[in-house]
């Protein structure tokens, strides 16, 4: 009897841990040995009862219970293989208006344009397109489930800049470091530390006045600190020449919506969000759905009989 | 069913339910349905078109053009390449447009002062689009300017290129779409 509630408990502790997966699909624990290992004792654990109750160890109950352990140990597999196999999750960050493929998932991710209004918005999304399937349209904090894999959407800091000459004239902004070569949209993919705080730091070109620009995000939590020096969100910028040299006062701050010129460019940060793609591996699905039925039925097939057994005797007893 | 013929068929279901799992992170996932990195992979995608503003203040796409073989060229009038390139697409474009041929010149991110004066310097006949906010450069993965796609009747694009053409490059991509051979 012990045996039987310590593989039961096996059994749900198994389940929790399987499911977690589906629940919070990104955490890295879940591609670690220690979570591997676990479930393995935990699988061994419900098979070796299993296998001693189907020889009869634990009664006429234990062995009709052995359905619902294969049960167990098939959401057990689906967790250690999505666990062990499957790949880490990964974030997968472009500029608006252009693909990113996704050879493991099958797709190509076209990322919405977005102009300075959709940035401040922080509401672009991401449409999925696959071969022979339809599109899938994400919004920011929506995801969707693909196979062995969980598709999400995590807002990240980004900035439309507007950048003019001393007339007021368009410029072109280039990212020469960047995929998107012609974006004037930042994303913010670098960290650098400056005084202890680590700042999501970008840069870009103004190619017609020979202007290079490096951008640092202060968030409203890192302004905080110093309120004089920037008071709530905004985009540090530092303007060099050519040759990357500092020009002379070519730095400071401007919050969203915001106009500051340095070193001859006149630089507008619309300050917001836009999504990256976070992929993780989760259980294949048709595992936990066949485990999970095949869990319950069995315990129903278990556990149901003696109730059916005793009302058919109490039938038997009331017509006799 | 037999007791025994019960617990075979639960075996086996658990069997196949393991191997599809363990098989669903190593079988093949199929192509992915559109590419990125640089011009010359979209080769065979739809072209994208984003109304913008001409030179004269109208409203102009690339979508206008459809039914003609268009060479879309991006430029911007700082770019040196662009400037040493645009002679050869103006004389593509009186040679080859009682064909069909669309020279299309979007601008990059300028004010339709700077290009004005760009396409007023080369005498340019062909329509020139102002895309302030790059958006074609975007969806056509520029790497650099200039950079040329040749889009065809359809709408599909059929080659993409990064960096400067000669006259003879551009009959090179724009001839077979012409002849309608591509």
């Amino acid at each position: 009897m012990s045996s039987r509630i310590a593989a039961l408990g096996a059994a749900l502790a198994c389940g929790t841990l399987v499911l977690a997966q589906d629940v919070v699909p990104a955490w890295a624990g879940f591609h670690t040995w220690p979570y591997a290992t676990v479930l393995a004792i935990l699988a061994l654990a419900i098979g070796r009862y299993a296998l001693g109750a189907r020889a009869g160890s634990d009664g006429p109950t234990g062995r009709r219970l052995v359905p619902a352990m294969l049960g167990a140990l098939v959401v057990a597999a689906a967790g250690l293989s999505s666990g062990l196999l499957g790949p880490d999750t990964e974030t997968v960050q472009r500029a608006p208006g252009t693909v990113a493929p996704l050879p493991d998932v099958g797709a190509a991710a076209f990322f919405a344009a977005a102009d300075a209004a959709a940035i401040g918005r922080g509401d672009a999304g991401i449409v999925l397109r696959r071969r022979n399937a339809a599109a899938v349209e994400l919004s920011p904090g929506e995801r969707s489930f693909l196979g062995a894999t969980v598709l999400e959407l995590a807002a990240q800091p980004a900035a439309y800049i507007e950048a003019r000459d001393g007339r007021g004239n368009h410029l072109t902004i280039t990212q020469p470091t960047n995929a998107a070569f012609l974006s004037p949209v930042l994303l913010f993919p670098e960290r650098i530390v400056i005084s202890g705080e680590t700042l999501p730091a970008d840069s870009f070109a103004a190619p017609a006045l020979g202007r290079q620009i490096k951008a640092f995000y202060f968030s409203k939590a890192a302004s905080a600190p110093h309120p004089q020096l920037h008071p709530g969100e905004s985009v540090l910028f530092a303007v060099n020449d050519d040759s990357g040299h500092l020009l002379a006062g070519a730095i400071g701050f401007a919050q969203s919506g915001q106009e500051i010129t340095l070193g001859g460019v006149r630089l507008r940060p619309s300050i917001g969000t836009y999504p990256a793609l976070v992929i993780s591996a989760v259980p294949y699905p048709l595992a936990l759905w066949v485990g999970g039925l095949l869990f319950l039925a069995g315990l129903a097939y278990a556990f149901g009989r003696p109730f059916q057994t005793q009302k058919v005797a109490n039938r038997t007893a009331t017509s006799a | 069913m037999p007791r025994g013929s019960v617990g075979w068929i639960v075996a086996v279901i658990a069997l196949a339910a393991i191997g599809l799992t363990v098989k669903s992170y190593f079988g093949p996932a199929g192509g992915p349905a559109g590419t990125g990195g640089g011009p010359a992979m979209l080769a065979g995608a739809p072209a994208q078109s984003y109304p913008v503003k001409t030179l004269g203040g109208s409203t102009d796409s690339l979508d206008r053009y459809r039914g003609h073989v268009v060479l879309v060229n991006l430029w911007a009038s700082w770019c040196a390449p662009c400037r040493s390139e645009t002679p050869a697409l103006e004389r593509l474009y009186e040679q080859e447009r009682a064909r069909g041929l669309v020279v299309l010149g979007i601008d990059q991110g300028e004010s339709a002062i700077a290009a004005a004066g760009f396409a007023k310097d080369l005498k340019l006949r062909y329509p020139i689009l102002l895309d302030e906010d790059q958006q074609y450069g975007r969806a056509y993965a520029a790497i650099g300017l200039p950079t040329s796609l040749v889009v065809d009747g359809s709408g599909r694009i059929v080659r993409g290129i990064d960096g400067e053409l000669t006259l003879a490059q551009m009959h090179e991509a724009v001839d077979p779409v012409l002849r309608g051979s591509l």
